[in-house]
């Protein structure tokens, strides 16, 4: 009870301004408690020293320094609108640099579209067929790049002119002319699916340029690795039994 | 009939006067007319605040110079803001937030400059309050004058190693005497944490002056 008393009257007295009267109940305890009495001659002597600090003056020259601050802070401010401008003509030359960049990147990609639509849209070629004799002008060393069983009308070997050879890439490629075969499920369920790969027909056949107009036909002959059989009735990897 | 022929003849001119004088050079009213372009205005409030404002700083700082710097760069922070200034607060508290703020970065600017602190062995691990190096001195003292001087010396530097949360409000109470309601606004908290951060700074304070009580 005493103690909480104590606290009490020790927080009254240190908020009180020095000087300034307390509260009869302060001065009641006071009375009673050494220990309090003790704090409070300890916390006035200790206020008294701290308030005996006063107040440092400025120095004389204190008005002219700010005044020659002020003037100085005034005429630099041209040369922040100045700074400000220039950064700003920064940030324009930024941004029609990179509006240029966008500009170039955008062309070059596409152009790469159109090449990859020419790559995925091949010059359709009628199948010869067997009786038929190839043109004239495709018959030219058919002997030597021709492997077995490549007929002479998937193999596309041109020489080309100083004009082609501004225009083409490095590399160009001579296409089957038939279309991949699209397989799906609509076969009814127990016919057997297999990959129509006709092996004697279909080689695997590029034509490159080494950039001197010098072009030179690689043909990969068929390789059969057998049928496969798509698996009726789902995947064959899933669980069998449920968990 | 009695007719009056001056103003100074109805009575209460003097009061009149007086009331213009005081709207006149209030520290609002020099700071309107700072923002119009009045530099004697702005030169009057200047020499108003400028020992209040450089002695606050440095018993914040201990650092003269730097004090002198930073109650200069307080001023030129009121005339760069004086187009935005409010009048719902005092002048006086105005400033002294910027000053306490200023002083207070520096403070912790000079925190960070230091590397290695030796004072970083003497403070608590359990996430106590951090204490500076400066234990109590306990020679016995001699000359009456020497001793007044080596005490001033002694409780500046005791206030100097108070965390800087409790030595604002000590000083804007203890050495220049404001109210907590004004320490409340210039440190922009409550008057009670202002109380409690008195009370304990007080407390910091006797534990290292105890040769001098």
């Amino acid at each position: 009870m005493r103690k909480t008393n104590c606290k009490q009257i020790r927080r009254e007295l240190d908020e009180l301004m020095l000087g300034e009267a307390w509260s009869a109940i302060a001065t009641e305890h006071l009375r009673e408690c050494a220990e309090c009495r003790e704090f409070h001659v300890q916390q006035t002597k200790l206020r008294k020293i701290v308030g005996s600090l006063g107040t440092v003056e400025a120095p004389a020259d204190f008005d002219f320094r700010l005044r020659a601050r002020l003037a100085k802070d005034a005429s630099s401010a041209p040369a922040i609108y100045w700074r400000l401008m220039r950064s700003g003509l920064v940030v324009a030359a930024t941004v029609i640099i990179v509006a240029l960049g966008v500009v170039v990147v955008r062309d070059a990609m596409r152009q790469g579209e159109n090449i990859g639509e020419v790559a995925r849209k091949p010059e359709v070629h009628q199948p010869l067929k067997p009786d038929e004799a190839p043109p004239v002008g495709r018959q030219e060393k058919q002997s030597d790049d021709v492997v077995a069983g490549v007929t002479p009308a998937t193999i596309r070997k041109v020489r080309p002119t100083q004009a082609d050879y501004k225009k083409r890439p490095l590399s160009s490629f001579a296409i089957s002319s038939t279309g991949a075969s699209v397989l799906n499920g609509t076969k009814p369920a127990g016919m057997s699916t297999a990959f129509p790969i006709d092996s004697s027909v279909q080689p695997f056949t590029v034509s490159l340029e080494d950039g001197r107009g010098n072009a030179k036909t690689i043909s990969v002959p068929t390789v059969s690795f057998g049928s496969q059989r798509i698996v009726q009735g789902g995947n064959q990897f899933a669980p069998k039994r449920d968990w | 009939m009695n007719t009056l022929t001056t103003i100074d003849e109805l009575g209460f001119a003097p009061a009149l006067q007086q009331d213009v004088l005081e709207d006149t050079t209030s520290d609002h009213a020099l700071l309107e007319a700072t923002r119009s372009g009045d530099q004697d205005a702005f030169a009057e409030l200047v020499s108003r605040y400028r020992n209040q404002i450089t002695s606050y700083i440095y018993r914040m700082t201990n650092d003269y110079d730097g004090a002198v710097d930073l109650a200069q760069e307080t001023f030129v922070r009121v005339y760069r803001a004086a187009d935005r200034y409010q009048r719902s607060y005092a002048f006086s508290t105005y400033i002294y937030r910027i000053a306490t703020n200023l002083a207070i970065s520096e403070l912790r600017k000079r925190k960070r400059r230091k590397l290695v602190s030796l004072t970083g062995f003497f403070q608590p691990t359990d996430g106590g309050e951090a204490k500076e190096l400066n234990p109590p001195d306990l020679r016995p003292l001699q000359d009456l004058e020497l001793v007044d001087t080596e005490r001033r010396n002694a409780v500046q530097r005791a206030i100097g190693t108070l965390p800087e949360k409790y030595r604002a409000p000590l000083i804007l109470r203890d050495v220049d005497g404001r109210s907590y309601d004004e320490i409340a606004k210039i440190l922009e908290t409550s008057e009670g944490t202002v109380k409690s951060r008195i009370s304990r700074a007080r407390g910091f304070l006797r534990e290292k002056m105890r040769a001098y009580l």
